[in-house]
């Protein structure tokens, strides 16, 4: 299974190429993105940077130089991505704590292996925490991405049947919406995770299965609307499929609906997993995990700030990013906002 | 009208700030600063108080202050010593031909049990009534018990006709419906009680054992063989708005349970019908101060040398209050709302200079106690395991020989307990008979060289696994997912990956680790093991086959099992501390040394901070802390309290002057606007 990562790296970057081609011919997602860049170019760089980072991490192989004085036998057998490469972890680290840029061990004053070089200190367990955050950058993206790419279908597939099928359709969807509902969110979370197990995809799945009911009501009530429209009443009169109407019709005017909701929702799902890390179902290396490991560093004396500091920064910044983001394209593709602006 | 207004706002600002400044952080009612209370805090609810069950550290602080025994433990004196406590001397021992053991207890004439609403189920309409040794035979048949389902029946099991009974009571339970229907103690008594307690009359018990076991005498010094009333376990069955007898303790020890709300505090007090408070004329060896202090004690502030001969206890309350997070615990300690306390890590550079007390301590008038606790951790191997365990043979255990000598449990304690424990050579904790302090194994001195040459000899050289071509893969399970423990867990693997070892943990939740425990499905995993008792053979039967955990669902969850080692168990336990049992020890640990079942880390190092008012608080070591030797300067408490926790108004002044300064300016516009 090492090739997995690479073909999913080669997957994504060729599903980025034919969207880029695809938004290229329509002038109004072209337009969109350019006003996008012009609101929120620092944002976008940001985001990039990271998307950089998560590809890095993921282009991997086995074999390939290990560090001379490495410790740990196993990694030469185990793929290493891009970023293990550039940091070699099994001998870039430490016996224990030490301070962003020290030349010697936070507690005792040992001197370093690498005096100077650990730009965010080491952990507990003398891990560059720079690293660390690094790597976490992968595990954020994959959690916001992927459970966004389950809660998009999901919702969209019932909103749609719900709110243009009507009738028994739209009150089976809506029992099963109010249901999930009424049931705490968090609750739910930690039963689907203990029995699914704590994997990255099985957490994806969880994360997903109790956040698609927000966005089915948004699509149900859009759709309901849609569907009384002048268009898909002539269309139906000229004796269109259902299914025509609702993929020519109906869904492309659901689509600024989507795009402003997967960046939502990317966030909130980043931010969810911190709190599932906390209460001890995180995913390993993630920086929920790295934050609870460090939540009482902060009362030490002296403290040790970095470890938190590390997660917290990265976290924050993708998150407030990502939010940026989405509000300035709410703007730009919210028909209303738009009639406004003109 | 807007005068008016502005008046009353006046007003109400200025009681809300009187108010506020009139606030102390001080969590217990202000009547009850010149009591002698102390103050404690747990974390953990416990399970069940019925003695015949309650078995972790948590449940003890209850049922040890509650439950007398018939034996305890001398509060001063190490190596332990044990004195009478309802008993009125020692046990006569006597040896039979048959090889049989009988022990026999006079008890004290008049205790009673403290004062229950049970005991109404009695004819004569009382609170209490008189010990007698039934009680003890009714708690030795709960101990058999099935429907009881004691942890420790199997300590218990040497007592003549002890398993028979067991089985016994659970046949005629299932064949015969009048017989389950009948009360607990009368079902007992129609089957004759263990055959082995034999009550001679009101005051004498005779406990006759199948084989000689001395460590049995320990036994009597915990709760499981306390007396019990059966009253209060009919009574207290958990119908009809009663509680159940495993919340609501029923005993003759000096304090009694008066608040039990598990899950935010709990109040021990003093109990009058203790035969310490009923009859101090008795002079009776668990009811005054012990004589002989040691002049060490006295220098260390252990023990106040004017307490030598008073009658017990001091306290006349023990205040338990949940905190569930150890730094606002120990915040408060510092504080001085509770009496003692561990260090915590976070602190400890702040509270620990070197090997002292930190200055600011000393000026607080804190003292500190070191005390190594009979227990050992340890990583334990499945010795059921293909792999790693017994039919590996030589290459298993070469393996274990191996993984043994990268783990640097010196290291290990530096990093996660700031050096706190001793780390450990053998299963044997320091203080305890057959301890050596100059053992060295010689698979537990990091050696890397000597490791890997081993993983060769055992033909996975760099740790590669013949049969993949990979490295060796291995599982490290455990029942805890906490990320703190991760990181501790992650330690270990990080020690095995240096031999090419690629060991995952597979951490779960309890439930589903002791599922895997119960089906033999692990390989590696981590326990400790704190005494019951200070004997060797506490430690030594954790390796004993008889009680492997995959055959008897004992606590040898190694599953270790050697013929050689049980042979030498059985001379050594039921000998007396002497030469030969030294040299049985010896063997046994040489053993183990070469077999590796377990890799031993450490011996538990507590660091206990006490302030200045608590006066003889001496620790027990063992889980069984004992508060009637225990007092209070409720004074010196009171006044330290008060200079520490002077309250610190400036902030509030100030976020007051800073909402006024951000306030009056939109006032202002909002005026200006309306004119």
């Amino acid at each position: 299974m090492v090739w997995l990562p690479n073909m999913i790296v080669v997957a994504l970057l060729a599903g980025a190429f034919i969207l880029f081609r695809t938004v290229r011919r329509n002038r109004f997602w072209t337009e969109s993105i350019a006003r996008l860049w012009r609101r929120r170019r620092f944002s976008l760089i940001i985001i990039g940077l990271y998307l950089a980072v998560a590809l890095l991490d993921t282009i991997s192989w086995v074999g390939g130089s290990a560090s001379e004085n490495a410790s740990d036998v196993v990694a030469a057998h185990k793929p290493r991505s891009v970023i293990d490469r550039i940091f070699q972890p099994d001998s870039f680290m430490e016996i224990s704590y030490s301070e962003p840029f020290a030349d010697v061990g936070f507690y005792g004053e040992q001197p370093l292996a690498h005096p100077g070089k650990h730009i965010l200190g080491t952990d507990i367990l003398g891990q560059d925490v720079f690293y660390r955050s690094l790597k976490g950058v992968k595990i954020a993206l994959l959690i916001g991405g992927l459970t966004t790419l389950i809660v998009i279908p999901i919702a969209l597939i019932f909103g749609l049947a719900a709110g243009y099928f009507g009738g028994r359709v739209d009150d089976v969807v809506f029992f099963v919406m109010s249901t999930l509902a009424s049931i705490p969110n968090l609750l739910l979370l930690i039963a689907l995770i203990i029995v699914l197990g704590t994997g990255p995809v099985q957490v994806c799945v969880a994360l997903g299965v109790t956040g698609w009911v927000g966005f089915c009501r948004l699509t149900r009530g859009e759709t309901l609307k849609l569907r009384e429209a002048d268009y898909v009443q002539a269309a139906k009169a000229l004796g269109a499929s259902h299914l025509r109407i609702i993929t020519r019709h109906i869904i492309p005017n659901l689509a600024h609906l989507i795009v402003i909701t997967f960046a939502l929702q990317f966030t909130g799902l980043v931010l969810a997993e911190t709190v599932l890390a906390y209460l001890g179902i995180g995913l390993d290396g993630s920086w929920g995990q790295m934050i609870d490991q460090a939540r009482n560093e902060l009362s030490r004396s002296p403290v040790i700030w970095w470890n938190l500091a590390g997660a917290t920064v990265l976290l924050f910044t993708l998150v407030l990013c990502v939010n940026l983001c989405a509000d300035a394209l709410r703007d730009i593709l919210d028909p209303r906002t738009r009639k406004e602006a003109q | 009208m807007n005068a008016t207004r502005r008046w009353c706002g006046l007003l109400a600002t200025s009681v809300a700030c009187l108010l506020v400044a009139a606030c102390s952080n001080n969590p217990y009612p202000s009547e009850e600063q010149n009591e002698k209370i102390q103050y404690a805090a747990f974390s953990e609810a416990p399970r069940t108080l019925d003695p015949a069950t309650a078995y972790t550290t948590s449940a003890h602080v209850i049922t040890a202050n509650v439950y007398d025994t018939l034996l305890e433990y001398h509060y001063l004196n190490r190596p332990y010593e044990l004195i009478p406590g309802l008993a009125e001397a020692l046990p006569e021992v006597e040896q039979l031909l048959d090889g049989r053991t009988v022990f026999t207890f006079r008890l004290r004439d008049g205790i009673m049990f403290q004062r229950d609403a049970s005991f109404s189920l009695n004819d004569n309409d009382t609170d209490s009534r008189k010990v007698t040794a039934h009680d003890f035979a009714f708690q030795f048949a709960r101990l058999a018990d099935p429907a009881v389902n004691s942890p420790v029946f199997e300590n218990f099991a040497s007592i003549t006709g002890f398993r028979a009974f067991r089985d016994l009571i659970s046949e005629r339970r299932q064949a015969d419906e009048a017989f389950a229907a009948l009360r607990i103690d009368q079902q007992y008594e129609a089957l004759g009680g263990v055959p082995g307690i034999i009550v001679l009359n009101e005051l004498e018990l005779e406990i006759v054992l199948d084989q000689q076991d001395l460590q049995m005498l320990y036994w009597f010094a915990i709760p499981f063989t306390t007396p019990v009333p059966w009253e209060a376990v009919v009574y207290w069955d958990g119908e009809e708005g009663r509680e159940r007898f495993a919340d609501h303790p029923v005993g003759t020890g000096p304090y009694t349970l008066s608040v039990y709300d598990k899950q935010f505090r709990y109040v021990l007090e003093r109990n009058p019908m203790w035969y310490g408070a009923m009859y101090p004329e008795w002079q009776a060896p668990g009811a005054v101060f012990p004589t002989d202090i040691t002049q060490e004690d006295v220098e260390a502030r252990r023990v106040n040398p004017e307490y030598a001969g008073r009658a017990l206890p001091f306290l006349d309350r023990i205040e338990y209050r949940r905190e569930r997070e150890s730094i606002p615990h120990f915040n408060k300690l510092l504080q001085g709302y509770y009496d003692s306390g561990g260090v915590i890590n976070e602190s400890f550079d702040a509270v620990i200079d070197g090997d002292r007390l930190s200055p600011a301590m000393v000026e607080m008038g804190m003292a500190l106690d070191q005390v190594v606790s009979p227990s050992v951790f340890y990583i334990g191997f499945n010795m059921d395991d293909p792999t790693i365990g017994r039919t590996a043979g030589e290459p298993g255990r070469l393996l274990r020989q191996a993984m043994s000598l990268v783990v640097d449990v010196e290291q290990y304690l530096e990093i996660f307990s700031n050096g706190r424990g001793v780390p450990a050579q053998s299963p044997i904790p320091p203080g305890l008979f057959g301890y050596d302090d100059a053992y060295s194994n010689t698979f537990r001195q990091v050696d890397i060289d000597r490791a890997k040459d081993l993983m060769v000899q055992a033909g996975f050289p760099g740790g590669t696994d013949p049969a993949t071509n990979e490295p060796l893969k291995l599982t490290f399970d455990t029942g805890n997912t906490t990320a703190q423990a991760q990181l501790r867990y992650k330690y270990f693997v990080t020690a095995w990956r240096r031999l090419g070892i690629d060991v995952e943990i597979a951490a779960t939740t309890y439930n589903k680790f002791q599922e895997k425990v119960r089906t033999g499905a692990y390989q590696i995993f981590q326990w400790g093991w704190v005494a019951d008792y200070p004997d060797p053979e506490n430690f030594l039967f954790l390796l004993e086959s008889g009680s492997a955990r995959s055959a008897t669902g004992g606590p040898n969850t190694a599953n270790f099992s050697n013929p050689d080692y049980d042979a030498l168990f059985a001379q050594m336990s039921d000998r007396p501390s002497d030469d030969e049992r030294l040299r049985l020890i010896n063997e046994m640990i040489a053993l183990l040394e070469r077999e590796r079942p377990w890799i031993e880390l450490y011996h538990l190092e507590d660091y206990i901070l006490r302030h200045e008012w608590v006066l003889n608080a001496k620790p027990m070591g063992l889980s069984y802390p004992v508060y009637k030797y225990r007092d209070i300067d409720a004074e010196l408490r009171s006044e330290s309290r008060e200079t520490w926790n002077q309250p610190v108004r400036w902030p509030l002044y100030a976020i007051i002057l800073l909402m006024v300064a951000a306030t009056v300016p939109a006032i202002r516009t909002l005026y200006r606007e309306r004119q």
